[in-house]
């Protein structure tokens, strides 16, 4: 073996061919199913010992659940998993433990209430029966001391600063023998400062001898720290480990937002559609832009809270017939948005304008009698109550609007539900089955049939097409462009840019809770790909 | 169709098999398993009146039930019937006993308000601290029971303590036979018609209004409602008020009617028993009205146990206990609903 800097580049290069000192770990042929959903599809990785190796991809890419596999929490159907060389059985966390695996979690998981002296006794293996509290903060001062950790021993898990409770989870995860420490989307949390000190901590960790996996999405700070970036896609290794000096972000970015897949799906939706042209051709009448807009934004500021990024300061107008795409890396402050407009989420400063009316303040209910409709992120829990009728989430839009104590006919709105169900195209058994037995495809298409309607001017899509197949996702964009066509305004967030390029009359990028730039057509996906992770 | 009658007929079987337990139970403690579910059968239907008795028991647990699926139906496990019910119980006296002389057609109208009256405001607090600060309504209306046996106790031996009293129990002074109700059967018109009144409004509510279906997509996935435009706190607090009412409306019949005063710890186990039917009735409105007839045929029963099998009375408690425990254990769908409910938004 060689020393230095020499070593490490041999170390690298020797990674895509058979290395010869063991991988610090090694799956074969990973597949991992949540459900009907697909999370990784025969993913084959070898990790080199004694390295920064970064695992990056849009959410939704398999990283975390490649991490969880790793460590074993996950259970993968197929695939072997060899940590150090030796091969251990999938889905057990004690000896993937034993073995050396440690992970940290994206939302950290230590007990809140805990003194961080019994957070490292009890995350330890070896938790002694009877304890004092002096004893404990013996054992473990010191070993926080080592690793920089600036956490009072006697202080609450809860009452720690976000960048100390990082500290500790690490330091947490550290008490065994680790050999391979695995952090998933650690910098999420942190401040620019805080992200400098995690990466000095990782650097000094991987000096003395530990394997380090970031799960990563922001492409600056993977090129900052990792010695190696692999690449995940839909569930699919795209590419890597691959030595991060041999990549930039240019690259890195095309291969995170897939740049090959544009034309495929454009091909497969143009087929499933038949609409090539207008997919092409700027839709836009020029007029849009002098008539007042459906929706303006201005100025909008909101706190940060558990569920994303604030938004700051953010401003946008939406035109009559106009599609305005939201592209950025997901936790970005795209929900924020979305909750904002409604009203889930209080502005702090700034106005919000619908047809030309100031409803800042005015309740969802208000908002949704005005022509605001939303098909929110989450399908099954925003979206739908899936253990309720069809005919019940159908109805919900129209109920909320009247007053509660009003009588109903079950019967007609069962009839009325039955007809527009069958006008989108849902398939379905009775409009008395459950949401939760429709395929997902056709629950998309139910929210479709509820929220878009005669009345509608302002239609929020939330990844409207997550988790469906092709010609499912044709309909969805098709039903949006048809919406447009009827003049109303249209919001739409998708984590997809090959979709967004295709449907889009404008796109605006999100990064850190702010709108930080507005493309029009024709776009590019290298200007929007870097945009998106500030890489530009 | 099938589907409702599948459940039900699982809830009867998981009944059966609860009843079976305690048969094996008592068998083993040396009494006879058969002569008790004889006596019980022949308590609560069979003898001749016994239907009278159970349906004595029914009618106040069928009102107090209806209460506690609406708020379950809304999505908040409102466990305070019991509370509610001693509460309202509270409200009808004090009225009866300082508007005593009055005529009984104002009399007993603003006794009926003042029980619903004092049931909802026993459900509004704890509903508040759930919309307002997210307080766990489980644990705060199973803390107003417990306060609200202890105002009962406080009431009846201080301001509406009956001082001809023997001292033996803490009662309130008789209800003037004008404002009576009823007799001691607890079966007249007006109880009969109140509780055929409240199953008519409460199953309208529930099937055939606005209310009814936002309540439903509410107790089972608050989220999404939420996200159209519905205003939960209003829907829950809607939802614990009129269980709350409702079990109040329980107890001014029950001090208005067969019971004639306010007795400190009278029913003390009703509040529970019509959540086990509320529960076993798969939070339909119908099905209470026929599980109440079977509790209160077992309720009515209790009275029959020590004199046909030899058996203490509480048997009755420690059958309902065991069909509690088998209901609750087959995850009842009313309990389905109450998991989506911890993920709830709070009060937005």
């Amino acid at each position: 073996m060689n020393t230095g800097g020499q070593r490490e580049a041999a170390v690298i290069e020797a990674i895509p061919s058979e290395a010869p000192s063991p991988s610090a770990l090694q799956c074969r042929d990973i597949s991992v199913q949540y459900g009907e959903v697909a999370a990784l599809v025969g993913v084959s990785l070898a990790f080199a010992p004694k390295l920064i190796h970064a695992v990056v991809g849009q959410n939704g890419a398999g990283k975390t659940t490649f991490a969880r596999v790793a460590a074993g929490l996950v259970k993968p159907v197929s695939g072997t998993l060899a940590i150090g060389g030796k091969e251990i059985p999938t889905g057990n966390v004690g000896l993937a433990r034993a073995a050396g695996v440690e992970l940290v979690h994206q939302n950290f998981a230590l007990p809140p209430s805990f003194t961080v002296a019994e957070a490292m006794e009890f995350g330890a293996e070896r938790g002694r029966p009877f304890f004092s509290r002096r004893g404990l903060e013996a054992r473990w001062k010191k070993h926080l001391e080592n690793l920089g950790v600036r956490a009072g021993l006697r202080d609450r898990i809860r009452d720690l600063p976000v960048e100390a409770q990082q500290g500790v989870e690490i330091a947490r995860a550290l008490v065994a023998d680790a050999k391979v420490l695995i952090l998933d989307e650690p910098t999420a949390v942190l401040s620019p400062s805080g992200i400098e000190t995690l990466f000095e901590r990782l650097k000094s960790l991987k000096a003395s001898g530990v394997t380090i996996i970031l799960i990563l999405h922001k492409i600056r700070e993977v090129l900052g720290i990792a010695d190696t970036v692999t690449v995940l896609r839909g569930g699919r290794l795209v590419e890597g480990p691959v030595a991060a000096r041999a990549t930039n972000a240019r690259r890195l970015s095309a291969s995170i937002i897939g740049a090959q897949a544009e034309q495929e799906i454009a091909g497969d939706e143009a087929a499933l559609v038949g609409a090539t042209d207008e997919i092409k051709a700027a839709p836009v009448p020029a007029a849009v832009s002098q008539a007042a807009p459906v929706l303006a934004m201005e100025r909008v500021f909101t706190r940060s809270d558990s569920e994303g990024p604030g938004l700051e300061e953010a401003s946008l107008s939406i035109g009559r017939g106009e599609i305005v795409g939201v592209a950025g890396v997901e936790g970005n402050g795209q929900r924020t948005l979305v909750r904002v407009l409604a009203n889930l989420v209080d502005a702090q400063s700034g106005r919000i304008l619908l047809g030309g009316e100031d409803i800042t303040k005015t309740p969802l209910s208000e908002r949704r009698a005005r022509g605001l409709r939303v098909i929110p992120f989450e399908r099954n829990s925003e979206g739908l109550s899936l253990s309720s009728a069809l005919w019940e989430n159908w109805s919900a839009r129209q109920l909320v609007l009247g007053s509660a104590l009003k009588l109903i006919n079950p019967a007609r709105y069962r009839k009325a539900c039955d007809a527009s169900l069958k006008e989108w195209d849902v398939r379905y058994h009775t409009t008395a089955q459950p949401a939760g037995s429709l395929s997902g495809g056709n629950a998309q298409k139910l929210i479709l049939a509820r929220e878009i309607d005669a009345d509608a001017s302002l239609i929020i899509a939330a990844q409207p097409t997550r988790g469906l197949d092709v010609g499912a996702t044709a309909f969805v964009w098709r039903a949006l462009r048809e919406a447009r066509a009827r003049g109303c305004a249209v919001l739409v967030i998708s984590s997809d840019l090959d979709e967004l390029f295709d449907i889009s009359d404008r796109l605006i990028v999100m990064l850190s809770g702010r709108i930080v730039v507005e493309f029009r057509p024709p776009y590019r996906l290298g200007e929007v790909g870097a945009a998106m992770t500030g890489a530009h | 169709m099938t589907a409702r009658l599948f459940a039900v007929g699982r809830a009867i079987a998981f009944v059966i098999l609860a009843l079976a337990l305690c048969g094996v139970i008592f068998e083993f403690a040396g009494y006879s398993a058969p002569e008790m579910f004889q006596s019980i059968a022949d308590g609560a239907f069979l003898n001749p009146g016994a239907w009278q008795g159970s349906l004595r028991w029914a009618l106040p647990l069928f009102i107090t039930a209806t209460g506690v699926i609406i708020s379950f139906r809304s999505g908040y496990f409102n466990v305070g019937a019991q509370g509610q019910f001693y509460i309202g119980a509270i409200g009808t006296t004090f009225v009866v006993d300082f508007m005593n002389g009055y005529p009984a057609a104002l009399v007993i109208p603003l006794c009926f308000i003042a029980g619903i009256a004092g049931g909802a405001i026993w459900a509004l607090w704890p509903g508040l601290l759930r919309v307002r600060s997210g307080a766990d309504e489980v644990i705060t209306t199973l803390m107003g029971n417990f306060i609200a046996g202890l105002i009962l106790i406080y009431v009846t031996g201080g301001i509406l303590k009956d001082p001809s009293g023997t001292g033996q129990v803490m009662a309130s002074r008789p209800v003037a036979p004008a404002y009576r109700i009823s007799s001691e059967t607890g079966l007249s018109p007006t109880i009969v018609g109140a509780a055929i009144v409240v199953g008519v409004v409460m199953w309208i509510l529930v099937n055939r209004s606005a209310f009814g279906v936002l309540a439903g997509l509410a107790g089972r996935n608050p989220i999404m409602i939420v996200w159209q435009g519905a205003r939960m706190s209003r829907l829950g607090l809607a939802g614990f008020m009129l269980g709350g009412g409702l079990a109040g409306l329980a107890g001014a019949m029950e001090v208005l009617g067969p019971n004639g005063r306010l007795v400190s710890g009278f029913l003390p186990t009703l509040g529970f028993t019509a959540i086990l039917i509320a529960l076993v009735a798969g939070l339909s409105i119908s099905g209470a009205a026929i599980v109440s007839l079977f509790f209160g045929g077992l309720a009515s029963a209790s009275l029959y146990l020590p004199v046909l099998a030899g058996l203490p009375a509480a048997a009755i408690d420690i059958i309902n206990a065991a069909i509690a425990l088998f209901i609750t254990a087959r995850a009842a769908p009313g309990l389905g609903w109450l998991a989506a409910r911890r993920r709830a938004v709070g009060g937005a």
